[in-house]
């Protein structure tokens, strides 16, 4: 072989050189950058904003919000002087200011406070408890009225998209506030498994909760992770035993038992955790956990520990909602990039399919002070809101109301209290998203979907694995496809949705605690008399005036 | 440049190069096209995500296995009958031919035979190593040849363009997944960078294997004289 002079060398050199300077040359990274010096009207100008009627002149609203910790804000904004109180007061002539601003955790302290010493604010959110204590004290505005008169056709469309929602509002035939909307259907629970171990152990789809026992016990005893050791379980659960992640009422469902939700059984509406039916799952929760396919330890884990378990990849099973990929499910690829999780509608006990409990999502109110001279107002906050900032598909709307992907901690609709989401857009955005993926045509989706769609097709084409995350939740076969299914024909909704009754508000506090105490005993190994004790003591300690007002309450608003 | 002073890459015949380019090309091409079907069913949700990882899985376990076997005989075979730098080069090509055997294999092999962190990156981390196994031989291959006084004039060009293609197609889908997973997700413009990505991405193999059966031509038309019917034949094709 020829030796390679020293110009070659050199030339060799040289291209090398070429080749990192072009590779190196690249846009620097973007920093965070404060707002550009401009004024309101730059800002909204040339966005396709659907405007309402402008107040002229301007009218002056005051209200209340609560800011968290969290909330930031971009250059000299503040929650008093913001993109939104800019926007409303130019576009559509409210001027709105807030009377007082306070963390989360302390607004309905606060909020109770400030009405009992007569200072009211002209708009305001409530809980539902509020909502009935302020109507009974002829605090609130009617708005129903307004409300006929100003909705727009995507107002009413997304506050009626839950048949509950404006139900939940209305007292007596009349509407007293704006329901603050969401995916009620988000709340239940589905079976999410890790399809990673399935395949090792060569495990089908569970079609019955014999199978899902069945895969908990080879989960439990046949070295899933393949470490040598059996160190893993069946299915996590925390100790708060509810919630959205690790839960046992995806469980029961199974076995047609409801807890802690009120449901329909011969014409009137029952308490589902005091129902015979919970006995079987109670039974079942039992063997597992003296099997070792539960953690020894859920009755003292909460859900961060639960989330180590998921990330060691010692955990194979969980109920929990559909959102659950996102975190803690995502934790579990901390060490291994193979691992993923796949969700499974509910299976049954029996030949009756198994239905998903969930919940109202309408957890608080929008609502206007009685005498104030503009009730209209809030409609048409609430319409600017539903018709520019829903489901929009123009970029500058968005980064001008929403938030800028240079700046992804700034959260810019935390700073209004008018903030509705559209309880169907999941599963309408879903649908589409599938029916784009099946033609490989992302046209016509909107930004959110459309950025779904190539973090889906990034998994399916490019072999990122960490992409599992969203086809696990919105991809073909996904958890919005199961969702769709709870929907329909499925799911099992509480159909009690009011103010707590009296007795309930009394005797609840009380009666959870030991719910969830007996529950967590006999799932330890404690005979299952214990439940037919509870079930006994519950209706002696209260449990029998709620059953009576809750029905009471059924008849008024059915 | 004198022509006069030229040889060609490999001597007696180009057989090795022509078959190491078909090799390379037929791997890129039969990947994307069982990708493709693999991906166009799942996204139809004809196939769920687990069968579509245990298929694709299984698919590249083999087929890169195979490949990467096939890839290092004819490197070698390449290098055998090459002399000068352009022996150093096929040497060092040779080391692309781990890539395909670490496509499916790269996550176990890292994260868990080595124990790396996968700081929750593991398949772009591990894509990443794949494509560095392949592109710095092959761009270091392709510099040398760029550089090679005997090389032919046209196929010094060529093996300039080459490497700005290897090193595209290797790292363009790489860069994207960062921005879209770490830098700037949900920005619309990645969003359409991911869409180009992923038809990059089916180039890795093809692009830089048409190159060496472009190299393959031109230092053949040097040895007219001598060639064999069978690269008259191939030779023809690629005309």
């Amino acid at each position: 072989m020829k030796h390679f002079s020293r110009t070659q060398w050199n030339k060799v050199a040289g291209l090398l050189l070429i080749v990192m300077l072009l590779v190196s040359c690249g846009k620097p990274a973007s920093k965070a950058t404060p707002p550009p010096d401009v004024t309101a009207e730059d800002a909204f100008m040339g966005l396709p904003l659907a405007i309402p009627k402008r107040y002229d002149p301007s009218i002056e609203m005051q209200s209340v919000i609560s800011v968290n910790a969290t909330v930031k804000f971009l250059g000299e904004d503040d929650i008093h002087n913001n993109i939104w109180t800019r926007a409303y007061e130019q576009l559509l002539g409210i001027k709105l200011t807030y009377k007082w601003v306070v963390d989360g955790s302390m607004y309905g302290q606060k909020l109770g406070l400030s009405v009992n010493s007569g200072d009211v604010p002209d708009m305001f959110a409530v809980s539902p408890e509020q909502l009935h204590l302020f109507h009974e004290a002829g605090l609130l505005a009617d708005l129903t009225d307004v409300y006929e008169a100003e909705a727009s056709a995507k107002t009413r469309d997304v506050l009626t998209q839950d048949p509950i929602s404006l139900k939940a509002a209305t007292i007596d035939g009349r509407l007293w506030g704006i329901p603050l909307t969401d995916a009620a259907v988000a709340s239940a629970s589905l079976l999410w498994i890790r399809q990673d171990w399935m395949d090792k152990l060569g495990i089908e789809a569970p079609a019955s909760m014999a199978d899902v026992l069945e895969i908990s016990r080879r989960f439990t005893e046949e070295d899933p992770d393949g470490n040598g050791a059996q160190d893993t379980i069946g299915l996590c659960v925390t100790k708060s035993l509810w919630g959205a992640i690790a839960n046992l009422q995806g469980f029961f469902n199974g076995y047609h038992a409801y807890p802690g939700i009120w449901y329909e059984r011969g014409g009137s509406l029952v308490y589902g955790s005091v129902q015979p039916e919970m006995r079987d799952a109670l039974l079942a929760l039992q063997k597992m956990y003296a099997d070792g396919q539960l953690d020894r330890e859920f009755g003292v884990k909460d859900i961060n520990q639960v989330t180590e378990t998921i990330a060691q990849g010692k955990c194979g099973m969980e109920f929990g909602v559909w959102w659950n990929p996102y975190h803690p499910l995502n934790q579990s690829q901390a060490n291994n990039p193979h691992a993923f999780w796949t969700a499974f509608p509910i299976p049954s006990v029996d030949a009756t399919p198994a239905k998903s409990q969930y919940y109202s999502a309408i957890g608080a109110f929008l609502v206007v002070r009685n005498g104030y001279e503009h009730p209209e107002a809030l409609i048409r906050m609430i319409n600017f809101w539903t018709d520019n900032i829903l489901g929009t598909e123009d970029d500058n709307i968005r980064r001008t109301f929403l938030g800028d992907i240079e700046n992804p901690d700034v959260v810019l609709y935390k700073y209004t209290p008018v903030v509705l989401w559209e309880p169907n857009a999941m599963i309408d955005g879903g649908k589409k998203l599938r029916e784009a993926l099946a033609k490989k045509d992302p046209s016509g989706l909107d930004l959110d979907t459309q950025w779904r769609y190539r973090i889906i097709q990034a998994y399916f084409e490019q072999g990122t694995l960490e992409a599992w995350v969203e086809v696990a939740t919105n991809g073909p076969n996904g958890a919005t496809t199961i969702l769709e299914q709870v929907m329909r024909d499925r799911g099992q909704l509480n159909r009690f949705y009011g103010v707590p009754t009296a007795t309930m508000a009394e005797k609840m506090p009380t009666l959870q605690p030991m719910e969830d105490e007996v529950i967590t005993k006999i799932i330890m190994g404690e005979p299952i008399g214990s439940f037919d004790q509870f079930v006994e003591n519950w209706y002696k300690l209260g449990g029998t005036e709620i059953v009576n007002e809750v029905n009471l309450w059924a008849e008024r608003n059915h | 440049m004198n022509d006069k002073s030229k040889q060609p890459l490999v001597q007696r015949s180009h057989l090795p190069l022509i078959l190491l380019g078909v090799v390379m090309t037929g791997y890129g091409l039969l990947t994307a096209l069982v990708g493709s079907w693999f991906s166009s069913q799942a996204m139809r949700g004809l196939m769920t995500a687990g069968v579509y990882r245990a298929r694709l899985m299984a698919f590249e376990q083999t087929a890169g296995l195979m490949a990467g076997l096939l890839f290092c005989a004819l490197f070698v075979w390449c290098a055998v009958r090459a002399s000068g730098i352009v022996r150093v080069a096929f040497a060092i090509g040779a080391l692309a031919s781990f890539a395909p055997v670490l496509t499916g294999r790269a996550e176990r092999l890292l994260f868990t035979v080595l124990g790396l962190p996968t700081m929750s990156a593991g398949s772009v981390i591990a894509g990443a190593v794949t494509a560095l196994v392949f592109a710095l031989p092959m761009m270091i291959l392709f510099i040398l040849l760029a550089c090679g006084r005997r090389v032919p004039r046209g196929g010094r060009w060529l093996s300039l363009a080459s490497i700005f293609v290897v090193l595209g197609t290797a790292f363009f889908p790489i860069y994207v997944t960062v921005l879209a997973f770490l830098l700037k997700p949900g920005d619309p413009a990645v969003g359409r960078m991911m869409q180009v990505s992923s038809q990059v991405l089916k180039l890795r193999f093809i692009l830089p294997g048409l190159s060496l059966l472009g190299l393959a031509l031109i230092s053949a038309r040097l040895t007219r004289p001598q060639s064999s019917d069978a690269e008259a034949v191939v030779e023809g094709v690629l005309q």
